[in-house]
């Protein structure tokens, strides 16, 4: 079992987390953050099969793509998070259930 | 050894995101998400990948964890949402629902779990493609840079990296949109906390000189634009955090000038080469390692800007809406 076995069987779970976390909860914040996680995993198996193809360094291009990638999923998170601090400013609601 | 380290630091991250999505309220996933972003910073480390490693601890634990600890104050803190106004409403409830009111949730476990032995195999037969380490060794020389990764971003792959600069400023328009454009007021009513004072004073000039030796660095190490202008940005948001606000003292024409100059002067970098009859971003060699250092400049600035005004913004949303 290698270094980058581990990784990306880890980034498998982490996405399948990600993704239950999206479905399950029920608070605006925690779908946002579920998202988050939902990019790390697959962020770290772009990566660790950069690691698995590396020579003398490791394969650069997931790596700039990694990269791209969480600046952009941060600009859509923060986005996303204004959309939410904003229907609670105007509506009250913090879910999209109505009832409990 | 090296395999125990990696398997608890992987059962570290699995175990923070599962704490981090059940924790009963909200400030626990908040935090819980900041240690989830650094134990997989330092997952990015144990793979070789650095300048991953530094931009995730930054952007997206630092920066978005920042952005949901300011939303903590307009949310109420238990993450079992309610309304305000309907609890009478819930006395009415049905109290017999039947098994079928479990189906959702049971076909929901069922879809995961194959979801997720799905996702185990294909992760674990992926075939073997080489990569593009081979033909990024052979045209690091002529890229102007010494570091890899700052060559595929800045050099080979310049086009994806100008876009994302795009992205970003196309976040804070959205903003915006979202709330409208709000004037900043002059004075803030920030209590004079002689800590946090103390704080921005000295960690403003820290900041200013890690993130420029982070961006000199890009060239020859792990760096780059996108980490310098992430502790830039710190500085802005420190800075508003201490009541000195800045986007209400500079001109509006400065602020707009500093939101958009990477992006430009990388756009016009880009399509000057293609009128000279070149192809799109195509740097001459002798040239390319300074005209790489001005456009990381360049974009560093802006992104400081661009997440500056991000938090500016979100910050001003909880104050009273004045109509």
């Amino acid at each position: 079992m290698e270094t980058y076995q581990i990784y990306s069987l880890t980034s498998a779970v982490l996405f399948v987390i990600g993704l239950g976390g999206v479905f399950v909860s029920k608070h605006f914040i925690k779908k946002i953050i579920a998202t988050t996680i939902m990019g790390g995993g697959v962020f770290l198996a772009f990566v660790s099969f950069a690691d698995r193809d590396a020579l003398s360094f490791a394969d650069p291009v997931p790596h700039a793509l990694v990269i791209t990638g969480i600046v952009v999923a941060v600009a859509s998170a923060s986005f996303a998070l204004a959309l939410a601090r904003r229907i609670f400013q105007l509506s009250g609601d913090e879910s999209f259930s109505s009832d409990k | 050894m090296s395999i125990v380290i990696d398997t608890l630091l992987a059962l570290l991250t699995i175990y923070l995101a599962l704490q981090c999505l059940l924790a009963p309220r909200l400030p626990q996933t908040v935090f819980m998400f900041f240690a989830f972003g650094l134990a997989l910073a330092l997952a990015w480390v144990r793979l070789g990948a650095v300048d991953v490693a530094i931009t995730e601890a930054a952007v997206a634990s630092g920066f978005l964890g920042v952005l949901f600890l300011d939303a903590l104050q307009d949310f109420s803190l238990s993450a079992s949402p309610k309304r305000r106004g309907a609890d009478k409403d819930s006395a009415t409830q049905p109290e017999k629902q039947g098994w079928t009111s479990y189906l959702p949730g049971v076909a929901l476990g069922v879809g995961l779990g194959l979801f997720l032995l799905i996702a185990l195999e294909a992760t674990w037969k992926m075939p073997e493609g080489g990569g593009l380490t081979a033909a990024a060794e052979a045209q690091l020389p002529h890229s102007g840079v010494e570091h890899p990764v700052t060559a595929v971003l800045l050099n080979f792959r310049a086009y994806d990296t100008w876009l994302e600069l795009g992205v970003i400023l196309l976040g804070l328009l959205a903003i915006y949109a979202v709330g409208g454009v709000k004037l900043y007021p002059r004075h803030n009513n920030v209590a004079n906390d002689p800590v946090l004072q103390q704080i921005m004073w000295f960690f403003t000039p820290v900041l200013f000189l890690f993130g420029a030796f982070l961006l000199y660095i890009g060239k020859s190490g792990p760096g780059g634009a996108f980490q310098a202008g992430v502790l830039w940005g710190s500085i802005g948001i420190l800075l508003h955090l201490g009541g000195k606000l800045v986007f209400s003292v500079i001109p509006r024409w400065v602020g707009q000038v500093l939101l958009t100059v990477g992006l430009s002067f990388f756009l016009f970098l880009g399509f000057f080469f293609l009128a000279r009859g070149a192809a799109v971003f195509e740097y001459p060699p002798a040239y390319a390692g300074l005209l790489i250092l001005i456009v990381e400049t360049l974009a560093a600035i802006s992104i400081a800007t661009t997440l500056t005004a991000i938090f500016a913004t979100l910050n001003q949303e909880n104050k009273k809406e004045v109509n």
